[in-house]
């Protein structure tokens, strides 16, 4: 088990000052304490981009993939060894852009981990364009007459797509979205958690108090996570920006339909002389 | 007199009439009675009508490839297989057709046995008009003058899973089939079948076998998107997914495939995935991240004509190139093409064993002619296999550990690896370009020696390992040196036989690995040869390229196939012939 300071992996982030990434770092190691997990059992998986850095600011396991497939490496770990804390991070370029297949088919699978998806309207690293959650009219580098196309909201493609936990924090309430994260990683089945963070860099017409002055408490308002239809109005509201849970339900979850790992992961399966013998008497 | 034990067999229909079950059901009879056996299926993209077939060569002599185009016994279960195919009949040979679906007054022949069987109402009388071809199978060997035996075991085989009704039907159907031919047969056909005491072989084609290959190499975890012709990869592994405890994902794409499997491996769990040309492209970020990450994993790229779309289920193998220089950047990386279902199985384990040894991705490129053809050959339980996992660190080890590095910079430049879940050995694996720790580092001297440390990796391997293979005459009694790689070893074997009944002293260097390449025996065989020549079903002669790139050496003759069909041994034999004449 470890304290929030031994997670420190004793590198500083390289992110600008200010950037709500280091609002969801601090409150995915501050779950990862809560919850007790062992660092070792904990492997942090990314795409590329600002936020997909992460893994190298928190002493777990990493795995710092390719742009937009964060999702399949976390799948796969996941599959290989399902006694594993699985958490993907990544933008939402990385997310809705480039990897959207990956997106909603890892909802659909319900497989048992957690993603979290640093949404600043904006990619980044790239130095400023345009993103899927860009809103429509946005000026950015690449769209300097301002983005023609319709936004998308990550929360209701995931509950589209059959995620059983779907929720949204703010980098700038850290107590609030540790909580989630908390929430997400011991929810069995797929965790997908929306986080609505400040690009300081390249979306200084989003500030921390814009993003204060309209986000208020799910929690607070008498919402039922457990409604769906409740749960998609809720994520389509654009005046003000609901945080908490929208939605969560128990399903089976992948790995319940695969009998032969519920006593030993397959990284723990001994391959040491796997006898072939049916196998080569169907060719006899 | 009837010739005994050598035969070339035919059958053609429409896509979705069963014809290559028939037509491997008739090569297992053939195996059954001890005979070397080669089969081979030829059928356009599409599930219903075309024409479809299945080529069955058999003989008392080893062979490895269709002995000859030129069927002695043909079944058309169609019109059209009447139409395309009477007239390639030998002299003396025998057409069955169904002659609830065809007619045969097209045909002018003379010198052929002709009958015309109701296979359909033979088979709806024995129980369901779908065992139409099962009528097919008891007609073929009825020809044969075979007993009746082998089939009725091989239906008790085939179908015991489906229950004892099932059986019984097949059988009937069969026995219909068999009587019919029996009674029609007025003279003993050419050919006769005799059964031979042989050591009992597999009849087994590529993708089958780098299956069972990797499944005896302890893979417990696929992911692949549905592509010809390595489709039946998949089918195959899911169908044995709980008896063997693999987990096997179809994905959204081969992108996700590429990268799902490097997730798993990143855990110690052997991972593979298969596709085609089409699917490698796109697979190609994620083969160099794997480069980066030192993240073993194995890939199959069963060819098929390209670019694009291409032939989807016709043959090729233009993807030598691609394969050895596929992604951005530089990183080492085993490509090995295997030349027969044999070298699939142990090229299969090779595979995972130098994959983790060496902590590189590792290619295994089959063509469709190669995963689809099926041949007989030795048991499987019969070889030898040891699981070689590298330096992959033990829990007990790692639990002694203090200041891991992941990416130790090691003499030989493989570093000691461990997993998610053991303890002392945090880091991440990352895209990026890092240090030993893993973490990522764009500084010049760190870049340069992480370089260097991955690329000293492959120069420990052992010569024996990827050294080609060598047949026919030797070095020294050589009139010439034929040279091919993967699926082209078959013709070229049996080329050899012929050439060798022809009074010519042929060798043949087969390349099975193109990457490591074992640069220093195939540039000293090329020197000692008299001719060389090049056999490849590509237009550009990648293989020559790249032996002239690792060798300096050019081998001037080639001989190129690319209509989308595999190399005939018998045009290999006659071009050799020319060549040596000349």
């Amino acid at each position: 088990m470890a304290t929030i300071a031994e997670l420190n992996s004793g590198h500083l982030p390289a992110w600008c000052p200010g950037c709500g990434d280091f609002g969801i770092l601090a409150a995915l190691k501050g779950a990862l304490v809560k919850l007790q997990i062992p660092p070792e059992n904990t492997v942090v998986v990314s795409g590329v981009g600002c936020g997909s850095k992460l893994p190298h600011f928190i002493k777990t396991y990493g795995f710092e993939g390719l742009h937009g497939r964060a999702l399949p490496p976390a799948t796969g770990i996941h599959l290989a060894n399902d006694r594993l804390t699985v958490v993907a991070v990544g933008g939402d370029g990385d997310g809705c852009g480039i990897g959207m297949g990956h997106f909603v088919h890892t909802m659909r699978r319900n497989v048992n981990i957690c993603y979290i998806v640093q949404d600043n309207e904006i990619y980044g690293l790239t130095t400023g364009q345009t993103s899927p959650t860009t809103k429509k009219g946005i000026k950015t580098k690449s769209t300097p007459f301002g983005a023609i196309e319709q936004e998308i909201c990550p929360s209701l493609i995931a509950l589209a797509a059959g995620a059983t936990f779907v929720a949204r924090g703010f980098a700038g309430d850290v107590a609030h979205l540790t909580s989630l994260i908390e929430q997400g990683i011991s929810h069995r089945g797929v965790a997908f958690i929306d986080v609505l963070q400040p690009c300081v860099s390249w979306r200084k017409d989003l500030p921390y108090s814009l993003y204060q002055s309209k986000v208020y408490k799910l929690e607070e308002s008498g919402h039922d996570p457990t409604n769906f239809e409740a749960a998609v109005a809720k994520a389509r509201e654009s005046e003000r920006w609901p945080i908490g849970v929208f939605y969560k339900v128990q399903k089976p979850i992948y790995t319940d339909e695969i009998p032969f790992i519920k006593d030993k992961p397959l990284a723990a399966q001994d391959i040491t002389d796997v006898d072939i013998s049916s196998f080569v008497e169907e060719f006899l | 007199m009837a010739e005994t034990n050598r035969l070339n067999f035919l059958i053609g229909g429409p896509a979705g009439a069963g014809v290559a079950v028939m037509g491997m059901l008739f090569a297992k009879c053939m195996q059954r009675a001890g005979l070397h056996v080669f089969g081979e299926n030829d059928y356009p993209s599409l599930i219903k009508g075309g024409h479809n077939t299945y080529a069955v060569s058999a003989s008392s002599e080893p062979i490895h490839s269709l002995a000859s185009s030129e069927p002695d016994l043909l079944i058309a279960l169609d019109q059209l297989t009447v139409q395309l195919n009477a007239k390639s009949l030998t002299h003396g040979g025998a057409l069955i057709y169904d002659s609830n679906k065809a007619k045969c007054d097209c045909v002018e022949r003379k010198d052929i046995f002709l009958v015309g069987a109701p296979f359909t109402e033979m088979a709806a009388k024995a129980g369901g008009e779908i065992m139409f071809n099962t009528v097919a199978l008891g007609a073929s060997v009825g020809v044969l003058g075979m007993d009746f035996s082998i089939v009725e075991e091989l239906m008790e085989h085939m179908w015991k899973k489906k229950g004892d009704a099932v059986v019984q039907k097949n059988i009937a159907a069969a026995r219909a089939g068999f009587d019919f031919v029996r009674t029609e047969l007025k003279t003993p056909f050419k050919i006769k079948i005799e059964q031979i005491k042989r050591p009992e072989t597999m009849f087994i084609n590529g993708n089958e076998a780098v299956v069972v290959g990797a499944v005896k190499a302890g893979c417990k975890f696929v992911a692949e998107y549905p592509m010809s012709p390595s489709s039946a990869i998949l089918h195959l592994m899911a169908g044995h997914e709980r008896e063997y405890g693999i987990i096997v994902k179809q994905t959204e794409d081969e992108i996700s495939a590429a990268n799902m499997i490097a997730g798993a491996s990143f855990t110690g769990v052997r991972s593979l995935t298969a596709t085609s040309g089409g699917g490698f492209s796109l697979m190609v970020e994620a083969l160099g991240m794997m480069g980066m990450m030192e993240t073993p994993c194995v890939i199959i790229n069963s060819q098929r004509s390209g670019p694009s779309t291409g032939l989807p289920t016709y043959t090729e193998q233009a993807d030598l190139l691609f394969s050895l220089h596929a992604s951005q950047g530089e990183f080492p990386r085993i490509v090995v093409a295997p030349g027969d279902v044999g070298e699939c199985f142990t090229e299969a384990v090779n595979a995972f064993n130098l994959a983790d040894i060496y902590q590189v991705p590792a290619i295994i490129l089959l063509d469709k002619y190669l995963s689809e053809s099926s041949k007989t050959t030795e048991d499987y339980r019969k070889i030898p296999v040891k699981i070689e996992r590298g330096k992959l660190m033990a829990d007990s080890q790692m639990e002694k550990e203090a200041g891991f590095k992941r990416y130790a910079r090691t003499e030989d430049g493989i570093s000691p690896r461990c997993i998610p879940g053991q303890k002392n050995g945090l880091h991440v694996c990352s895209s990026y370009e890092h240090d030993e720790t893993g973490f990522s580092s764009d500084d010049g001297k760190t870049r340069i020696a992480m370089i260097d440390k991955r690329a000293r990796k492959l120069s420990s391997i052992q010569e024996s390992v990827i050294e080609p293979s060598f047949h026919g005459a030797s070095q020294q009694q050589a009139d010439v040196l034929m040279v091919c790689w993967g699926s082209t070893k078959g013709p070229a074997l049996d080329a050899l036989a012929l050439l060798s009944k022809s009074g010519i002293n042929a060798r043949l260097m087969h390349i099975r690995y193109a990457e490591p390449f074992p640069a220093k025996r195939v540039l000293a065989e090329l020197q000692a040869a008299k001719k060389a020549i090049i056999f490849e079903g590509n237009s550009n002669a990648q293989m020559r390229e790249h032996i002239q790139a690792k060798t300096g050496h050019r081998i001037e003759e080639t001989y190129l196939r690319y209509d989308g069909r595999p190399f005939t041994c018998k045009e290999i034999a006659k071009h050799v012939e020319s060549m040596v004449k000349k």
